[in-house]
């Protein structure tokens, strides 16, 4: 162990150290001894503090004035460095604040995005309903002020005395409608269901809810020689219409 | 320099206080502008160098370690390193008009001792030239062990006995003055 501590010792890597003049792994290397070796501690400290003697033979006075010259550059940097710091801090504000409201504004967009595709899906839908109630009423007019128009009055059987409608059949214009206009009343659990026999099929018109809205016409099927029942099924409606419930029939 | 005032300025460097700088100035001010005109042999010269380590030396003043080095071989290094490649941008400039005399720069450096330093000079002229021509080549410009072995035609390893030799005449030759120095920079 003496040996390699007197083997570094004859290199010149702790002068060297000593001068700043060693490279990165040099360094390493000299520090590591200096740690481990207090030998060499003891030699780098002597040659720190000859360096320091032999430093102070050549000391000269320094001329006048450089001291404050000093004390304005090392101030200078300060403040550069301050206002660098400060710049620095302002920019980072910015930067957060810039990506805070981008993200706040994507956010936005995203939302509105989503509103405008549901609303334009509402205005496609009311076009639709629309067309289609405008189309009903067109139909409804035509129908009513055809003169080619026959209107029949339906009265219910004797299961339903007081059901009372009215049907009226264009065959020129093939359209057909229906006014239920009054329906006795039946327990919760039943409830009126329209159908309509065409071509030898029978088509499902719908449970018939209320007759609140007296006016409200509804459109038939309309095929030659077809007949509307009116029936009373279980409530919510039947699949197949109970033939011995039929309380009403409209041949058109 | 007394430790607890090299404390004292170490920490003064660490918090960033300005005062440190002017605490510099006045204890090793003259040390180091001695250094920057051994290397550059220039007054004006040795000024910009001193301004510009002191800079350097307060911006890196995060980066010293007491464990590592003394603040004087700290300050040293860099007021140096500084000197040197201020001397070398100057000399590229004027094409290596500076020649590097070691008679001269010798007696340059005996010239410029202060004189409450005069036991000092004394003391100095005690060391062997030989011993005295190496520790200038190395320690003030900037030459390798390897290039000062060139320049002054003497072989590495005698460079590298004397450097040794030199600085352990240094310590043999100020035993006792070693502590009288740092009480005259105090009360200088």
């Amino acid at each position: 162990m003496k040996e390699k501590i007197r083997i570094f010792l004859d290199t010149d890597l702790l002068e060297k150290y000593l001068l700043g003049t060693t490279t990165l792994e040099e360094s390493m290397q000299v520090e590591r001894y200096i740690a481990m070796y207090p030998e060499v501690r003891k030699t780098y400290d002597e040659l720190q503090a000859n360096l320091e003697t032999f430093a102070k033979l050549y000391a000269l006075k320094t001329p006048e004035g450089l001291k404050a010259k000093i004390l304005n550059r090392v101030k200078a940097q300060n403040t550069g460095r301050r206002k660098f710091q400060r710049y620095a801090i302002a920019a980072s504000i910015a930067a957060l604040l810039f990506a805070g409201s981008s993200y706040f504004f994507w956010n936005q967009n995203q939302n509105l995005q989503d509103e405008n595709v549901i609303v334009n899906n509402k205005i496609r839908t009311l076009e639709e309903d629309m067309k289609e109630q405008l189309e009903d009423v067109r139909n409804q007019f035509i129908v009513l002020n055809n003169p080619q128009t026959k209107k029949y009055a339906v009265n219910g059987n004797k299961k339903a005395k007081e059901l009372k409608a009215v049907a009226y059949i264009n065959p020129v214009k093939k359209l057909s409608y229906i006014n239920v206009r009054s329906l006795p009343n039946l327990p919760d659990n039943q409830c009126y269901q329209m159908w309509a026999e065409v071509n030898g099929e029978m088509v499902n018109l719908g449970v018939i809810k209320n007759v609140d809205d007296k006016d409200h016409l509804r459109p038939l099927p309309y095929a030659e020689n077809a007949v509307g029942y009116i029936t009373i099924e279980p409530q919510g409606g039947n699949d197949t219409p109970t033939v011995q419930n039929i309380v009403a029939n409209i041949s058109y | 320099m007394s430790s607890l005032l090299e404390k004292h300025i170490v920490e003064l460097l660490h918090e960033r206080n300005e005062k440190a700088i002017s605490l510099l100035y006045e204890h090793y001010g003259d040390t180091l502008y001695g250094v920057a005109f051994k290397v550059v042999r220039d007054s004006e010269l040795a000024q910009d160098v001193l301004q510009e380590s002191f800079v350097k030396i307060w911006k890196k003043s995060d980066s010293y370690d007491s464990s590592k080095a003394k603040l004087f071989t700290w300050l040293f290094r860099i007021t140096r390193n500084t000197a040197i490649d201020k001397l070398r941008s100057v000399n590229t400039k004027s094409d290596k008009e500076i020649q590097i005399d070691i008679s001269d720069v010798y007696n340059l450096g005996i010239d410029s001792i202060r004189p409450e330093f005069m036991d000092v000079k004394e003391n100095m002229e005690k060391i062997e030239h030989k011993y005295h021509v190496v520790l200038d080549a190395l320690f003030f410009q900037g030459m390798t062990q390897q290039e000062a072995s060139d320049e002054l035609n003497i072989p590495l390893g005698t460079i590298k006995s004397r450097l040794k030799i030199g600085l352990r005449e240094l310590k043999k030759i100020y035993g006792n003055s070693m502590i009288l120095l740092p009480l005259l920079t105090l009360m200088s």
